[in-house]
């Protein structure tokens, strides 16, 4: 039998399968280490967004608008190719973390500025008349609030940033899709190289994604 | 009036398919005499030869940025293959593939054959049909001057740029285990990507066949004189398409015999 699905090259995969493993493992902690990174920077900016300041919300629109309206394999190729002449030698690894990151960190602060702004004003001005300043109010009563809301549309991200660590295969970044191009491209088995792959990243983004309509089903009843 | 419309529709159709279905069996009664192979008379009926080259690569495949053309030795191939089964080396489709689009568009046919650089191996016999080599190039090594790297021991835990779906890795690999060199490699899907990469540092050298690294040569960047493992181009066809590997082939053998392929190799300056 030949074709792109002939049996043997099915098990010349499984043969090789500790070298998709060693890409997998990679996806994992660089989608792990980029969440953190785009949870961090998203609270930061999406508070900051919502701050009265007119210099907070300036600061939160660059970051925003300028990652949100770029595309990522650009801004990953800036931080591997464009980053040394200016004499920044990041390693790979981080490139992808720091990338994936920023990239979602804009997609996130905007969740929570949304979020954020979806809790009544009335419970800002009734915690600033009971002597709460703007940031121990939003830290104490609007965020807690806030969180709930936030929540499914969050885990989505978490999905997308999953599915986006593949960018790093366009740099060498040694996860999962830059392994399956690098198998597949050797030896040609191009067919089961990409349904395996593909069935790695459904095997760690379906969970996330179930769990999310779980969340929001709950939010539904709750609300 | 809506019905009357419908009905006649459907005798219109009716009558198409029973005259087509008719020209078919005459097509099919006389063909004996020619015994055509399918593969190849489906490129006579479209009347035009479908192959995947280079666009990237100087003298081989190249698209010509100034007019648009694709011009090198694997297109004047593809020429004198289309002249040998159309009788018209003018009827040629070129499609731009890479290492990594080559073997996919060969299995869904939207390319009859692939003359891009492509390296025969046991491996690769297993999945296409390959022709007897028509060039036969080196493993190079393009490294930046500013370097003062100037052999392959003196890339000794340095980071090599190789393009996916190469057999230049392997072959590299081989020459530095045996000159004690340990090299890492990183694989990039084109060929300027690897240069941006040596540019900005990423890597220290790029490797793939040599003919392939003089089109990124350039003032800062210098190739070594070593060459490793030979490598042999072939024509890659899907591999239930016997008849057109075999006319392919055919039509190589006579070239190389008649002197027309070396002429061309001179043509381009690839030797």
């Amino acid at each position: 039998m030949s074709g792109p699905f002939a049996g043997f090259k099915w098990l010349a995969l499984a043969q090789d399968w500790s070298v998709f493993a060693e890409g997998f493992l990679t996806t994992i902690i660089v989608s792990i280490l980029g969440l953190a990174l785009a949870l961090a920077l998203g609270v930061i900016f999406g508070v900051i967004g919502s701050a009265p300041s007119k210099i907070c919300q300036l600061v939160n629109r660059c970051y925003v608008e300028f990652i949100q309206n770029t595309p990522l394999v650009i801004q990953v190729f800036f931080l591997y190719h464009g980053l040394p002449h200016l004499g920044i030698m990041l390693p790979v690894f981080s490139v992808g973390v720091l990338g994936v990151g920023f990239y979602h960190g804009a997609y996130i602060a905007e969740i929570i500025r949304a979020g954020i702004q979806a809790v009544p004003r009335g419970q800002m001005d009734a915690a600033q008349s009971q002597g709460f300043t703007f940031w121990s109010a939003m830290r104490y009563v609007i965020v807690p609030q806030a969180k709930r809301i936030v929540f499914p549309p969050m885990t989505n991200q978490a999905v997308s940033l999953i599915k986006n660590t593949s960018v790093m295969a366009m740099v060498a970044g040694g996860d999962l899709m830059y392994y399956a191009d690098s198998w597949a491209s050797t030896n040609l088995h191009y067919g089961p190289a990409y349904v395996v792959t593909g069935l790695l990243y459904l095997a760690i983004c379906y969970p996330l994604a179930a769990y999310a309509r779980r969340l929001e089903r709950r939010m539904e009843v709750s609300l | 009036m809506k019905k009357t419309g419908l009905l006649a529709l459907i005798v219109v159709l009716a009558f198409t398919l029973v005259t087509a279905g008719c020209g078919g069996t005459t097509q099919k009664a006389a063909a004996p005499k020619d015994a055509v192979a399918a593969d190849i008379k489906a490129i006579k009926d479209r009347g035009v030869l479908k192959a995947g080259v280079k666009v990237d690569v100087p003298k081989f495949g190249y698209k010509d940025p100034q007019n648009g053309k694709v011009e090198g030795f694997e297109i004047d191939l593809t020429k004198a293959i289309a002249k040998k089964i159309l009788g018209d080396e003018t009827k040629i489709d070129v499609q731009g593939v890479t290492a990594k689009t080559r073997g996919p568009l060969l299995d869904n046919g939207e390319v009859d054959m692939v003359i891009a650089t492509f390296t025969i191996t046991e491996e690769r016999k297993q999945t296409y049909n390959f022709s007897d080599p028509y060039f036969i190039d080196g493993v190079g090594l393009l490294v930046k001057k500013a370097s003062g790297i100037s052999n392959l021991k003196g890339l000794d835990g340095k980071k090599i740029g190789v393009a996916q779906s190469a057999t230049s890795k392997k072959a590299v690999q081989e020459e530095a285990d045996k000159v004690g060199a340990k090299v890492t490699f990183l694989e990039f899907g084109t060929y300027p990507e690897i240069k941006a990469a040596l540019d900005s540092g990423r890597v220290d050298a790029f490797s793939v066949d040599t003919a392939i690294l003089f089109g990124y040569l350039d003032d800062s960047t210098t190739i070594l004189s070593e060459r490793f493992s030979p490598q042999q181009y072939g024509v890659a066809t899907k591999k239930s398409n016997t008849a057109l590997a075999k006319l392919v082939n055919d039509t190589l053998s006579d070239m190389k015999k008649s002197g027309e392929l070396d002429k061309l190799i001179q043509k381009w300056g690839l030797k």
